[in-house]
C-alpha cells in the first residue's frame, strides 16, 4: 500500500459516509412515512384539474419554482445556477466510475477531456460564486437574523469541496485516469494511490476534497438538505 | 417558571401535533428567506421576527430539542430550546397571533412551506401553557355559551327580524317576503353574521330568487378557529351542524365570511373525522349561480363609479373562489378595475386571523394594511367589494386612516342594491 | 321604570359591528371596580346575544337590556 495514513483514513471514511447517508436518508423517509397524514387537503387554489396536471405542477414547482422569481429574483437566479452546476458537476464525477465511452466514441478522447476541463471548471466557478452569494447574504440583515449555525456549516463544507475540486481542476498535473484508478480502488474495497498520485502533491488536495465530501455526505441526512427529497412531498401538499 | 406538569403537557401537545406536513416543513426549510417579502407584516415593519421562516424557526427550536438527535446532542449549536423558555414563548405568542393566516408566504416559498400550519401547532402549545389570546378566548366562550342558551336572546332576535321584514317587502315588491327562522325541511340554511347588515341583503336576494330558505340562529364566525382551540372551534361549528340536521336542510350557505366557509368546508372534517352531512356553499358562489340561472336579475351600469375587488385570502387563495365574484361584479358594472396583484397572489388586507377583534393589535393591523391601501388608491376606485367580514372591517379602518375615500361593500349588499325588481 | 340604574361608565358602541361591541365591553370591564356597572349603547343586533353570552361565560352579569328605538342599551355589572 502506498497511501499515507491521512489519505487512508479519508478513504476508509468514504464507506462510513455512504453507510451513514443511506441509513440516515432511509431513517428520515421512514419517519416521514410513518407519521400520520392530515385528513384534509390544504393546498393553494386554483388547484390542478386532474392527476396529470398535479404531477406536472409538482415537478414544475420543485425544479423551477417560478413564483419565487417574482419576489426574490437574485436568490432565484443564484439558486438555479448553483443547483444546475451542482447537478452537472455531480454527473461529471461518473467519469470516475466508468469513462464516458459513449461520448469519447463520438467526439474523441481529447475533446472529451477538454469538455470536462472547461465544463467542470465553469461549473466549479459558478458554484463558488453562488456559494459566495449565499454566504454573503447570511451576514446581512435580515438574513442573519434567521440563520442558524447549520446554514454556515453547510456553506463552508461546500465551499471546501468546490474550492479543492477547482484546485485539482486548474492546477493539477494529475489526469482523469489516475483519479479513476483511485476511485475504483475504493470501489473495490482496496483503497490505493497509483504511481502518479503517490508521486504528486496533488494527493493532499484530493484527500482533503474527499474528506470534505465525506463530512458533507454524513451531515446531509440530518440537515435541511433533506429538501432533496422533501421538496417533492411538500410541493405535493401545495397542489392537493 | 412554569411547573413540571404543564411542561409535560406542552411537550405532549407538540408530540400529538406531529404529522407528515409538519415534518416536511420543519425539516426542509432552507432559511433562504425568500418568504420575507411575501408577508405584508414583514414588508411593512421590517422586523425580522415577522419573517415567516423566523416564526417557524421558533417551533423548529422546540422540535430540535425533543425530536432531533443532533438537537439533543448539541443544543447550543442547534439553538434547541426548552418548551418553557419564557423568551421563546413570548415571541411565539406575538408572531403567532399576529399572523393573519393569509398563506401568501406558502405561495412564494420554493418548498411551499405552510407557515400557518406550523403556527397552528404554536397555538396548540400556547393553549396548553394557558397563554392563549384572551379576547379570542372570551369570544369563543361567548359563542359556545350562546349555543347553550338560545332562550337568552331568541325572542328579541326574532322580534328584530320581524321589524325588518317590511323593508324587504318594499324593496322587492313582494307582500309575502319574510325572514324565516327555524323552518323545518327548508332547502337552504343561511348562516349569517350577527349583524343585520349580513342578514337583510341576503334575505332580499333569497326571497327574490324564491329560495326555500331559513336563517340560522347562530353566526358563521368561529373565533375558536382563530384561537387555535380545535375543541372549542368544533363546539362552535357544531351549533350550526346540529341546527342544520334538526331542520333537515339540504344545503348550508355560509355568508361572506372567509374563515367561516373554510371551517365548515375543510376544518370541520379535520376536527371530527367526518364531513358535515349536507352541502356547504359560500354565499358568493350561490349568488353567482342565481344570476347565471336567471333566478335573479341585476341592473347593468347603474353608476359610473369605478369598482374594485379585494380577494380575501380565505376566499381566494385558500378557498378557491376567484371567478365567481368577478362574474357578479361584471354583471353589474362595466367599470370594474382589478387590484394588482390579484387572485392567488392577492396581498392580505392585514385584518385576517381574527386581528380585527383584538384591540391590542389595532395599531399593528392598520400599519400593516398599508400595502393594501396603496394598491386600492392606485385603482382610483370609489367602491371596493370584498366578500369577507374581517376584510371589510379592516378596509373600513384603512379607509379612515389612509383617506382612501372609498365605500366598502359586501357582494350581497352590492347585488341587493342593484337588483332588478 | 321603577329604579334608575346608576352606571359607573358609559360606552358608546353605536355603529360598531359584531364582535366589536363585546370586545369593547370586555376591554373596559376591568376599568370599573368590582360591583361597578357599565352602561353600553350598541346598535348591532348581534350584541343582543353576544353581550349576555359573554357576561355569562366570564361570570359577570347583565342587569338589564333595553331597546330604545334603534339603540340597544345594556347594563353590565362587574362581579369579579
Ligand atoms: C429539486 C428541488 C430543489 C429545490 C427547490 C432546492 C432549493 C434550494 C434553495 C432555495 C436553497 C437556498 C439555500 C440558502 O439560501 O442557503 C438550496 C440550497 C442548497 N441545495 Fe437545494 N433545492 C433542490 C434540490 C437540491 C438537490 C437535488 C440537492 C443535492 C444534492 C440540493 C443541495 C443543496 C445544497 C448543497 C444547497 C446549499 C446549501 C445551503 O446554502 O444551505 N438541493 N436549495
Ligand atoms: S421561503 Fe420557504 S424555505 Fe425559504 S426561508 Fe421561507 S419558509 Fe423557509
Ligand atoms: S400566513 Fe400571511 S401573515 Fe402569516 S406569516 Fe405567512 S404571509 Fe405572513
Amino acid at each position: 500500500m502506498n497511501m499515507d495514513p491521512f489519505s487512508f483514513i479519508v478513504a476508509i471514511l468514504v464507506y462510513v459516509a455512504v453507510i451513514v447517508f443511506v441509513a440516515g436518508m432511509t431513517f428520515k423517509i421512514i419517519v416521514w412515512a410513518k407519521s400520520p397524514r392530515m385528513k384534509i387537503n390544504l393546498g393553494i387554489y386554483p388547484k390542478p384539474r386532474n392527476g396529470f396536471v398535479r404531477f406536472f405542477r409538482i415537478i414544475r414547482d420543485s425544479f423551477i419554482f417560478p413564483q419565487t422569481l417574482e419576489v426574490d429574483r437574485w436568490m432565484w437566479v443564484f439558486a438555479m445556477l448553483f443547483h444546475a452546476a451542482l447537478f452537472v458537476a455531480l454527473f461529471g464525477h461518473f467519469r470516475l466510475v466508468r469513462e464516458f465511452t459513449f461520448v469519447s466514441n463520438v467526439i474523441g478522447q481529447d475533446n472529451l477531456n477538454t469538455l470536462g476541463a472547461v465544463g467542470g471548471g465553469t461549473m466549479g466557478i459558478i458554484m463558488l460564486i453562488a456559494l459566495g452569494y449565499y454566504l454573503f447574504r447570511r451576514f446581512a440583515s435580515p438574513y442573519k437574523d434567521i440563520s442558524v449555525p447549520e446554514d454556515f456549516i453547510l456553506i463552508i463544507l461546500l465551499a471546501g469541496i468546490v474550492g479543492l475540486g477547482d484546485h485539482m481542476r486548474f492546477f493539477g498535473a494529475v489526469h482523469t485516469e489516475d483519479y479513476r484508478e483511485y476511485f475504483q480502488s475504493i470501489m473495490r474495497f482496496k483503497p490505493a494511490f497509483n504511481e502518479a498520485l503517490a508521486q504528486s502533491q496533488t494527493r493532499w488536495v484530493l484527500s482533503w476534497h474527499v474528506l470534505f465530501v465525506n463530512l458533507f455526505v454524513i451531515y446531509f441526512p440530518f440537515s435541511k438538505l433533506v429538501h432533496l427529497i422533501g421538496t417533492f412531498f411538500a410541493n405535493k401538499v401545495r397542489s392537493e | 417558571m412554569l411547573d413540571i406538569e404543564k411542561k409535560e403537557l406542552m411537550i405532549q401537545t407538540l408530540k400529538n401535533k406531529v404529522n407528515k406536513q409538519l415534518l416536511y416543513y420543519l425539516d426542509v426549510c432552507a432559511r433562504c428567506a425568500i418568504c420575507r417579502d411575501a408577508c405584508h407584516q414583514y414588508k411593512v415593519t421590517r422586523d425580522p421576527k415577522y419573517i415567516p421562516a423566523y416564526r417557524a424557526e421558533l417551533i423548529r427550536r422546540l422540535y430540535k430539542k425533543y425530536f432531533s438527535v443532533l438537537g439533543k446532542l448539541f443544543p447550543k449549536i442547534y439553538e434547541a430550546k426548552d418548551i418553557d423558555d419564557e423568551f421563546l414563548l413570548s415571541e411565539l405568542y406575538q408572531v403567532t397571533y399576529a399572523c393573519t393566516g393569509c398563506r401568501r408566504c406558502m405561495y412564494y416559498c420554493p418548498f411551499s412551506i405552510d407557515t400557518l400550519h406550523i403556527l397552528s401547532v404554536a397555538k396548540a402549545i400556547l393553549l396548553s401553557a394557558g397563554m392563549e389570546n384572551q379576547i379570542l378566548r372570551e369570544l369563543s366562550d361567548a359563542a359556545i355559551m350562546k349555543g347553550e342558551n338560545i332562550e337568552l336572546f331568541k325572542d328579541i332576535f326574532v322580534t328584530m327580524l320581524k321589524e325588518s321584514e317590511p323593508e324587504i317587502r318594499e324593496k322587492i315588491k313582494d307582500k309575502n317576503a319574510q325572514i324565516p327562522i327555524d323552518k323545518k325541511n327548508a332547502d337552504v340554511l343561511y348562516v349569517a353574521l350577527s349583524g343585520m347588515h349580513s342578514i337583510l341583503p341576503a334575505a332580499i336576494i333569497f326571497d327574490k330568487a324564491k329560495i326555500n330558505w331559513t336563517l340560522s340562529m347562530f353566526e358563521a364566525a368561529n373565533y375558536g378557529y382563530f384561537l387555535g382551540d380545535s375543541q372549542k372551534a368544533k363546539t362552535i361549528a357544531d351549533r350550526i351542524v346540529s341546527e342544520a340536521k334538526r331542520l333537515n336542510v339540504k344545503e348550508v350557505i355560509i355568508t361572506e365570511c372567509g374563515h367561516a366557509y373554510r371551517v365548515m368546508n375543510f376544518f370541520y372534517e379535520a376536527w371530527t373525522g367526518q364531513k358535515p352531512p349536507f352541502k356547504v356553499s359560500a354565499l358568493i358562489d350561490s349568488i353567482s349561480r342565481y344570476i347565471k340561472d336567471g333566478l335573479i336579475e341585476v341592473n347593468k351600469n347603474p353608476s359610473s363609479e369605478i369598482v374594485t375587488y379585494h380577494d380575501p385570502c380565505q376566499v381566494g387563495r385558500n378557498g378557491g373562489f376567484f371567478e365567481e365574484p368577478r362574474y357578479v361584479i361584471n354583471a353589474i358594472t362595466d367599470n370594474f378595475r382589478e387590484l394588482t396583484p390579484n387572485r392567488t397572489k392577492s396581498w392580505c388586507c392585514g385584518g385576517g386571523g381574527g386581528l380585527v377583534a383584538i384591540p391590542e393589535m389595532d395599531e399593528f393591523r392598520i400599519k400593516t394594511g398599508e400595502i393594501k391601501a396603496n394598491q386600492i388608491k392606485e385603482t382610483e376606485a370609489r367602491i371596493i367589494i370584498s366578500p369577507c367580514e374581517n376584510c371589510r372591517l379592516q378596509l373600513d379602518s384603512l379607509n379612515e386612516k389612509y383617506g382612501m375615500d372609498i365605500k366598502v361593500k359586501s357582494m350581497m349588499e352590492f347585488v341587493a342594491e342593484n337588483l332588478k325588481v | 321604570m321603577t329604579e334608575e340604574i346608576k352606571a359607573d361608565m358609559e360606552l358608546d358602541l353605536k355603529g360598531l359591528l359584531c364582535p366589536l361591541p363585546m370586545v369593547r365591553v370586555s376591554q373596559n370591564i376591568t376599568k370599573v371596580p368590582v360591583g361597578g356597572i357599565i352602561k353600553a349603547v350598541a346598535t348591532d343586533p348581534g350584541s343582543l346575544a353576544d353581550i349576555p353570552s359573554w357576561a355569562k361565560s366570564t361570570g359577570n352579569e347583565v342587569l338589564k337590556t333595553e331597546k330604545v328605538e334603534k339603540d340597544l342599551i345594556f347594563y353590565i355589572k362587574r362581579l369579579k
